[in-house]
């Protein structure tokens, strides 16, 4: 592996940090390696937002290679909205050229004493003044930081007025909109007085067996270009499944309160290829290209919006116009805020207008009936900026609730608001989101596929049907560490490539000889190394829990009526993974994934 | 004794339940689009057999047996084993499922096809409701 750029942004003093060799056999790289490299370093009384607090860039072995779908990186530490095991990945291409810069990573400690930026020049890094850059959104950032290096080659990622705010969803943003959202680890970069990283490379991703490789990616890509999946997503974008999962109930409505909405058949992928879609966007080398690129009537090209975007700022507050969740898609990542937990928390503030436990004395006149735009514009607005009534939702859903004394109603685990695939719906989610170990994310394991029938044999999984509690535990574990490789790589999981194909990817990549079951050894050990490492934080074992709203029945939609069994998910899924009754992995666990000694 | 899927005959009696199930007239009076089913060869069929199937604003408007494709493209092409298509047909695989997970493979504008899961689904239920029997 190439070393990690160390940098102490209080001194400014630089070093290489070089990965032990075991680490990378053992953990693969990004989120996995992250978790090892920063484990010691995690620890409950640590403030995120302090110098002391760690924030690592880390790509994956497979990042910046031919392919399939790998142009991916992860940024990882503690996170400010759950205070708990962060990560976050991203596509485009700036974990590309990081690699391409002869480093792996870059691991950021201390504080700059003023705004600052760091200049990655083909290994040569230098930390220069920001100020003129603060206040500048993560799109205009692009422009001034390309012309200011110098060439339109250079990859930046940087956080915008939200992370500069330290607002609890902020995140890292490169390549217009390409976001590592969740978890507010942008609020971590804004209180280090670092404003963007800005790379340049011209060297070769390393590969310990390149010619290997380079047969190897070249079937896999051909493989995936006729994968059912990919056409779906490559043709309608991440929203190419929404009309099914509306079907199917799993859409969230009215802040997950309805499980049907007049109109919801607007914002899916269809609809959007059907009205405002004029091109697609792809990550490095990246044969799918779900990204979308849309006009929306004023003439110019823009980002259009995924999955989480258009239900987050359509059914989820009682809209179904794809041509307003375009541009609230656009203004958070502009400033910089995930979208996910940026509407998640509006939502929540829609639905205690409804019912009353807040008014316009409180939202500064801002009526928030369901299906009103504006004020959900306006509110945007105010987040990132904390101002008005914006500054109490910059904290997040359980925030909100605190403040209001109703915290049970935040559709939220540990601090992190759910995705928009609503567990009625698929109740393998329920399991997904209350283990996962950044709080609710679908990006662990998106295991409403595998409730809908795309489960891959060859791992060892079943399929159960989407209703099914208990007896799907087991297999819910599998998923996620599975995906957890996925994570590690950096591999999009998108790219539904043959688990045999992946295994020998990461051969040639990494010089290794796993076999199936080592490689999904290293998921589950990183799994329960993430694990370890929010005990270390505080959790406890109910903290794995499912919010208020969605243990209730929905009361229309293709969901209505079931109730999630997760007490006996929950239990069932502890023994799946040789935890104890408290979520504690057991000894022997420990002991057979080598995490006795840390 | 009914029709045997699949076979020319089975197709006609699918034809008559479409133009005559209400619900079905009801849910797919908005697509427009034929279809071709590829059904190939496997271990319990010994060749490929193509199902021609003419679907209009709610009503069949042709069927038939076709022995290649030729230069008229139908609007769909779904192509799966034998044994899937059957395994869609006797209710053991959903549709839907079979399309996003490699079972079915699918030919065409995806937009319109996901867009209509309901006629999907109803136009599945109406072709399980023809017979029991198959090959």
């Amino acid at each position: 592996m190439q070393p990690i750029l160390k940098i102490n942004l209080s001194t400014q003093a630089f070093e290489d940090y070089q990965i032990p060799d075991e680490w990378q056999r053992d953990y693969l790289g990004a989120a996995s390696l992250a978790a090892r490299i920063l484990y010691a370093d995690l620890t409950a009384d640590l403030d995120p937002l302090s110098p002391e607090s760690p924030l690592l860039i880390l790509t994956g072995p497979l990042t910046g290679t031919a392919g399939p779908a790998v142009g991916r990186f992860v940024v990882a530490g503690k996170s400010p909205a759950t205070r708990l095991w962060a990560e976050s990945n991203v596509g485009g291409f700036f974990g590309v050229e990081l690699r391409k810069a002869g480093y792996d990573g870059i691991w950021l400690t201390g504080e700059s004493a003023s705004p600052s930026y760091l200049w990655l020049n083909d290994g040569k890094p230098e930390l220069r003044a920001a100020d003129h850059l603060m206040g500048q959104d993560t799109y205009e950032i692009q422009t001034s930081l390309q012309t200011e290096t110098g060439s339109k080659s250079t990859k930046i990622l940087s956080i915008g007025i939200a992370g500069e705010n330290k607002v609890a969803f902020a995140g890292l943003f490169c390549d217009h909109g390409r976001a590592a959202g969740r978890t507010g680890l942008g609020a971590v970069m804004g209180s280090r007085n670092l404003k963007a990283i800005a790379v340049r490379g011209t060297g070769a991703i390393p590969l310990a067996r390149p010619d290997e490789f380079k047969g190897l990616r070249s079937g896999a890509n051909r493989t995936l270009k006729t994968d059912p999946m990919t056409s779906v997503l490559s043709d309608l974008g991440s929203a190419g499944a929404a009309d099914y999962l509306d079907y199917l109930g799993e859409m969230p409505k009215k802040y997950f309160s309805a499980g049907a909405l007049e109109g919801a058949d607007k914002v899916s992928g269809s609809s959007v290829a059907e009205t405002i879609l004029v091109g697609k966007k792809a990550c490095h080398a990246c044969v799918i290209a779900c990204g979308r690129v849309v006009n929306i009537g004023d003439g110019e090209k823009r980002k259009g919006p995924e999955y989480e975007t258009l239900v987050g700022f359509g059914p989820n507050l009682g809209l179904t116009d794809a041509v307003f969740a375009t541009r609230m898609g656009e203004l958070c990542d502009r400033y910089g805020m995930d979208v996910i937990s940026a509407s998640g928390t509006l939502g929540l503030a829609y639905s205690l207008f409804e019912q009353g436990i807040i008014s316009t004395k409180d939202t500064d006149g801002l009526s928030l009936n369901w299906g009103n735009a504006e004020s959900a514009e306006t509110l945007l607005h105010q987040m990132a900026r904390r101002e008005g009534f914006g500054a109490l939702l910059a904290d997040g859903a359980l925030a909100l609730g605190k403040h209001f004394g109703v915290a049970e109603q935040a559709v939220q685990v540990n601090g992190l608001e759910l995705a928009y695939h609503d567990p009625r719906g698929a109740s393998g989610m329920a399991l997904v989101y209350a283990t996962s170990p950044r709080g609710a994310c679908h990006n662990q394991s998106d295991y409403f596929l595998a409730d809908i029938g795309q489960v891959d044999e060859s791992l060892g999984l079943e399929y159960f049907d989407r209703y099914a509690g208990a007896e799907k535990a087991a297999n819910v574990a599998l998923h996620q560490d599975w995906r957890t490789i996925g994570n590690a790589l950096v591999l999009c999981h998108f790219a539904n490539v043959p688990p045999e194909t992946v295994l020998d990817l990461v051969n040639a990549a990494c010089g290794l000889d796993l076999d199936l079951d080592g490689l999904m050894l290293a998921g589950e050990r990183a799994w329960n190394l993430k694990r370890r490492i929010n005990l270390n934080l505080g959790l406890v074992g109910a903290d794995d829990h499912l919010p208020d709203p969605i243990l209730q029945p929905l009361p229309d939609g293709g969901a209505e009526g079931y109730v999630i069994p997760f007490d006996e998910m929950l239990a069932a899924y502890y023994t799946a993974r040789s935890w104890d009754e408290n979520g504690v992995p057991l000894p022997e666990k420990l002991e057979e994934l080598g995490l006795v000694d840390l | 004794m009914s029709a045997v899927f699949p076979s020319l005959e089975w197709l006609q009696e699918l034809e008559k339940k479409l133009n005559s199930d209400e619900k079905y007239a009801q849910i797919a009076k908005n697509w427009e689009g034929d279809m071709l089913c590829q059904l190939d060869a496997d271990d319990r069929l010994d060749k490929q057999m193509l199902l021609y199937i003419d679907l209009w604003h709610g009503k069949c408007r042709a069927v038939a047996m076709w022995d290649e494709i030729g230069e008229k493209k139908p609007a769909f092409i779904l192509k799966a084993s034998y044994t899937n298509f059957l395994r869609v047909l006797q209710g053991d695989l959903d549709p839907m499922q079979a399309m996003l997970t490699r079972k079915l493979g699918v030919q065409g504008n995806m937009a319109v096809m996901m867009r209509n899961v309901p006629t999907v689904l109803d136009f599945v239920r109406c072709a399980r409701e023809v017979t029991d029997e198959a090959l």
